[in-house]
């Protein structure tokens, strides 16, 4: 017996050193006292970054973008994971293989093709000028539009697969029942599809928006210097200033963000699909 | 379909279009023959291929991004999959806190547990960026190989390893005889997943990098911040071509879906 627990112990021991050794204790460490700085002085920093306008402007920024991608990959996420799940068997194939793909692409490419698509002289721009909607070409590359669009792109895929997952395990024959007495398509997936749906849907849209919170590449190239996200904020000051305990500080801004979002709404998701 | 559903599958071509155009625009600029970013190309040439493959940063990073792929998915895999069999087969004490523990790589901000790895290794202990990019993916990867092959265990049959062990095997007998073999699709799967996912990464390997060590992506994201020539896109063009090949090859194997289909994090 002793020595069946032994082996246990021996199998569960690497992990845990690696999780150690490569996450909780750097992890902890620089959140209450930077090992590489000589004076850590964490709690002053954070104190003085949750009160200065900058950093509030850009946690706004941050979270107003992070919300508009989540509602935008939802509103098509939702309907497409519907559609793939109600497809032939052949075409669900394909759909989902078309929808997966892009998440298997770097994250660099994929933004990358926005900067082409969302300059000057972009084909955004262009076509804009040939419909006639504006005179002279338009700048929408490093604007907030221009991250929405870019972290739409990069997070719809998904929302679309755990959406498709909790729609797969929806009975069709419930939505047959529902037309059979009646119910019109909207009403069908207003009352019967969406409720059942929902919290397998809700899973995914915090993983959505918590992605975008915290999405370092797509922020970086398409939002430009001007529209900083916290993400791009930590990165800029990790590299240039030498003040540790100030980045530890902004790292517990995200970490708790993206750790209140994450805990807080699943809850309520929870609440929300016993109700 | 199209015809029962007509605003649902309209809905469902723009989103299509809006997720694969982009691609399709990447791999136009890298045919490009002229200087500019530009979409439809001026003229088709090979020639920005020609240039970034033979453009020093990025066949360099190449290399590192290789290495740390590969010796991250190896250590994940040593480390994880026993520790998942001994959570599923031994139920240890404590064996959901033990899950969350690997899990939890997951939960924080990849970025910033890259500047927790970079200031505290490559700052204050003096690491090489190497090794702090080695043991940074490999946590990242170990909830992957924890869960990937965690749901193929729970999908075999333990009585199979309960004959073996009947039968007079050892533990180890039994594990590489008749575990293994029942989830090493699952294993498979891990490694595709694990490969793919650190070559790709970027927030964990920004801030790991020395004057020599960098990986692809990030040396990719440098260069686009500074330069706008169709190179980025010609790069871009090969990734593209490996990640097919991936896929087909995660298809032959196991099975895309098998594979990617519960990629999400």
């Amino acid at each position: 017996m002793a020595r069946s627990r032994l082996a246990t112990a021996a199998l569960l021991l690497p992990a845990l050193a690696l999780v150690l050794v490569g996450f909780a204790y750097p992890y902890l460490t620089m959140l209450v006292a930077p090992a590489a700085d000589p004076h850590p002085d964490v709690v002053g920093k954070l104190l003085a970054a949750v009160t200065d306008p900058y950093v509030v402007d850009i946690v706004a920024r941050t979270v107003r973008v992070a919300g508009l991608a989540t509602v935008l990959s939802v509103a098509f996420g939702f309907p497409v994971a519907w559609l793939i799940s109600r497809a032939p068997g052949r075409w669900r194939g394909v759909l989902l293989l078309a929808v997966t793909f892009p998440l298997l692409l770097s994250t660099v490419v994929r933004s990358f093709a926005w900067i082409v698509l969302l300059g000057r002289d972009g084909l955004v721009s262009e076509a804009l000028l040939a419909v006639g909607l504006t005179d002279t070409p338009t700048q929408l590359l490093y604007t907030e539009f221009a991250m929405v669009v870019g972290l739409t792109q990069l997070f719809l895929p998904l929302l679309v697969l755990t959406a498709y997952s909790s729609l797969a395990g929806v009975d069709p024959t419930l939505e047959d029942a529902a037309r059979g007495m009646g119910a019109g398509g909207a009403a069908v997936f207003a009352r019967v599809v969406l409720p059942l749906a929902l919290p397998g849907t809700a899973v995914g849209a915090i993983l959505v928006f918590a992605g975008c919170m915290t999405a370092y590449t797509t922020p970086s190239l398409l939002g430009g210097t001007r529209n900083r996200t916290l993400a791009t904020l930590l990165y800029q000051e990790a590299n240039t200033s030498l003040d540790w305990s100030a980045v530890s500080a902004l790292a517990i801004i995200m970490t708790l963000l993206v750790l209140v979002v994450t805990t807080v709404m699943s809850r309520i998701s929870a609440i929300g699909s016993r109700a | 379909m199209i015809r029962r559903r007509p605003v649902l599958s309209l809905l469902t071509l723009v989103t299509l279009v809006f997720l694969l155009f982009p691609i399709l625009v990447v791999v136009g600029v890298a045919l490009s023959r002229g200087d500019v970013l530009r979409f439809p190309p001026d003229g088709v040439s090979l020639r920005w291929f020609g240039e970034a493959l033979s453009y020093r940063p990025f066949t360099d990073s190449l290399g590192t991004s290789a290495v740390v792929a590969v010796s991250a998915t190896v250590i994940a895999l040593a480390v994880g999959v026993p520790a998942t069999y001994a959570l599923h087969r031994r139920s240890p004490r404590g064996r959901r806190f033990l899950l969350t523990v690997f899990l939890s790589p997951l939960i924080v901000p990849e970025l910033v547990l890259g500047f927790a790895l970079f200031q505290l290794f490559l700052v204050r202990a003096g690491f090489d960026a190497l090794t702090a990019l080695i043991i940074g993916h490999s946590v990242l990867l170990l909830p992957y190989a924890v869960r990937v092959t965690g749901a193929s265990l729970e999908r075999a049959d333990p009585a199979l390893e309960a004959a073996a062990a009947g039968l007079g095997a050892g533990p180890l007998r039994t594990f590489f005889g008749v575990t293994l073999p029942v989830i090493a699709p699952g294993v498979l799967s891990a490694t595709i997943l694990s490969l793919l996912t650190s070559f790709n990464n970027v927030p964990m390997s920004l801030l790991l990098t020395s004057r020599t060590v960098q990986t692809l992506p990030v040396a990719m994201l440098e260069y686009v911040q500074t330069s706008f020539t169709p190179m980025i896109a010609a790069v871009s063009t090969l990734l593209l071509l490996l990640t097919v090949a991936v896929a087909v090859l995660a298809e032959r194997l196991v099975g895309f879906q098998q594979v990617f289909g519960r990629s999400a994090p």
